[in-house]
């Protein structure tokens, strides 16, 4: 199938997939990774140079932006109470199912390294979304829970760039070059979005793409990966965004639109039915690997941070998504895992967003009344002045 | 029967407006008190990014705003004071909890004729009659 044959049908997938998701109400990064499953082994659809350049791009972009999505005040102001369950959450999966795939599975070292970095992750947006359903975004219980999170995947992002590195004499620029984007951006960015933004021709969404595209190179040079500094990137210009919320939205935009549906898609794609059904224990063992150190981990602690939703948090914190299917590609991009490994990853960050999360929407989700205990979750009046 | 509190669930349709027109001359009728119940649906599940959220969010948000200032206008028009409330979960589970919750003595809401739900899952109606403690007053 040529190149435009291949771009055509997943234009197709991808639009169905939005289509899918409005009508479903499910997320249409889950939709995607799942009709790329469908899809690629249905057509048996290879994955092709430029949608490997375009879907490493997507996962930097989207590291960029789960950075910029951070609110740096609030983690300011929670941290000490939720670094601890946040530290749990990540060591405790990384070590066990890293273990576990080690010895347990006779993986190599670095994919066993992989493994755990990917199922050691906890879905900010995932937990985001059920906060605010329940309305314990606006609670105590609910900062410490965005928090603790917070704190799990930037250990994910630390790991994914340290434990890989074999560096090069290009470490020097690459890190050199990432402090300085760090530190000069968010000081320039007023000036340069003051002179050059809100225009169609979009100078600073190009200011940032330029930014990611130039640590993606050096990244490569150094034998590393952009991911890290990508996200601290993102999250030193979170104050940016957050004072101006259109230029996050176009570039969201951008990204929603055109990027990251082939960062789900290619997941998808790469995954294997038949290896993931002739391993559907090993997909069980590896789903209890991440499940049950989490639970055991981030529990004791945060039933008592979290009180009393202890149960709730904790479950939440035992889901995953975004960061899991970026571990997992950088793995079968740099030829660390294999395609069957690859499957169960994804197969396990699949089943970690959906069955944490529906047992603690069905059995342990709170109200804001348990909060507040007594008054009405939401009255319309005062959200029309709010709103308004 | 004198009805003292008449419930009312509304969602923007216009089988929920018909309903709600009804509603507010019940209450005139028979000089109860009004409360309109709307029932905000899920945010995306399993979320990838925090902006799906925030997007649907605030397309909800900006919808039962629009929704609220509709249903007070009407009611206003007739003299009638209402008093609005907004949940989320899932619709018929919502009405007929809340019903309990404020002693309603009435739950009043449209018909929706919706193929799939209605010949397949059941429609909201449906589920209401049959597991509320209260009247219901299914208006099409």
């Amino acid at each position: 199938m040529g190149t435009f044959g291949l771009a055509a049908i997943l234009a197709a997938v991808i639009l169905a997939a939005s289509m899918i998701s409005v009508e479903v109400g499910f997320s249409v990064a889950l939709i995607e990774l799942t009709l790329g499953v469908i899809v690629g082994n249905a057509f048996s659809l290879h994955v092709t140079t430029w949608l490997t350049f375009v879907a490493s791009f997507a996962g930097v972009v989207l590291t960029f932006l789960a950075g910029a999505e951070v609110d740096v005040p609030l983690f300011r102001r929670e941290w000490r109470a939720s670094i601890l369950v946040g530290a749990v959450s990540f060591a405790g999966p990384a070590v066990v199912a890293g273990a576990f795939a080690y010895w347990g599975l006779g993986w190599t070292r670095q994919a066993s390294e992989i493994c755990g970095i990917a199922l050691s992750t906890t879905s900010l947006a995932v937990v985001y979304a059920v906060l605010v359903e329940s309305g314990l975004n606006q609670t105590l219980v609910g900062k410490r829970l965005m928090s603790a999170t917070f704190v799990t995947d930037l250990l994910t992002v630390v790991a994914l760039s340290v434990l890989f590195i074999t560096p090069t004499l290009w470490i020097v620029p690459f890190v050199a070059v990432s402090l300085l984007l760090i530190v000069g951006l968010p000081r320039i960015a007023p000036t340069f979005f003051g002179r050059y933004g809100d225009r169609v021709i979009e100078p600073e969404i190009k200011l940032a793409f330029a930014a990611l595209f130039l640590l993606m190179w050096l990244g490569d040079r150094a034998n590393s990966q952009a991911v890290l500094p990508a996200f601290v990137l993102g999250l030193a210009l979170s104050s940016h965004y957050a004072q101006h919320r259109r230029e996050q939205e176009r570039l969201r935009v951008v990204a929603f639109a055109f990027l990251t549906p082939f960062f789900f898609f290619k997941g998808g794609m790469s995954v294997s039915l038949p290896a993931l059904w002739a391993n559907l224990g090993i997909l069980g063992l590896l789903f209890a690997a991440k499940l049950l150190p989490k639970l055991a981990g981030v529990y004791p602690i945060a039933r008592h941070t979290f009180a009393p939703h202890g149960a709730f948090a904790t479950l939440l914190m035992s889901t995953g998504l975004t960061f899991g299917t970026i571990s997992s590609l950088y793995g079968l991009d740099t030829g660390i895992i294999t395609r069957t490994q690859f499957s169960l990853l994804i197969g396990v960050v699949i089943l970690s967003a959906v069955v944490p999360t529906a047992i603690a929407q069905r059995f342990f989700q709170p109200t804001t009344r348990d909060e507040h205990g007594g008054g009405l979750p939401t009255r319309i009046a005062p959200e029309i002045e709010e709103v308004g | 029967m004198p009805f003292r509190h008449i419930m009312v669930a509304i969602d923007g349709s216009a089988e929920s407006q018909h309903a709600l027109d009804v509603a507010i001359e019940l209450a005139g009728l028979v000089d109860a008190r009004l409360t309109g119940l709307a029932v905000e649906g899920p945010l995306p599940a399993y979320a990838a990014t925090m902006a799906e959220v925030d997007e649907v969010k605030r397309e909800k948000d900006r919808f039962f705003l629009k929704l609220a200032q509709e249903a007070l206008e009407r009611a206003g028009l007739a003299g009638i004071e209402l008093e609005l409330e907004l949940r989320p979960g899932h619709a018929a589970e919502v009405i007929t909890k809340y019903a309990r919750e404020i002693d309603a003595d009435l739950i009043v809401l449209g018909h929706k004729g919706h193929f799939l739900h209605a010949h397949l899952l059941g429609s909201t109606a449906d589920r209401v009659a049959e597991h509320s403690d209260v009247p219901v007053l299914i208006v099409r």
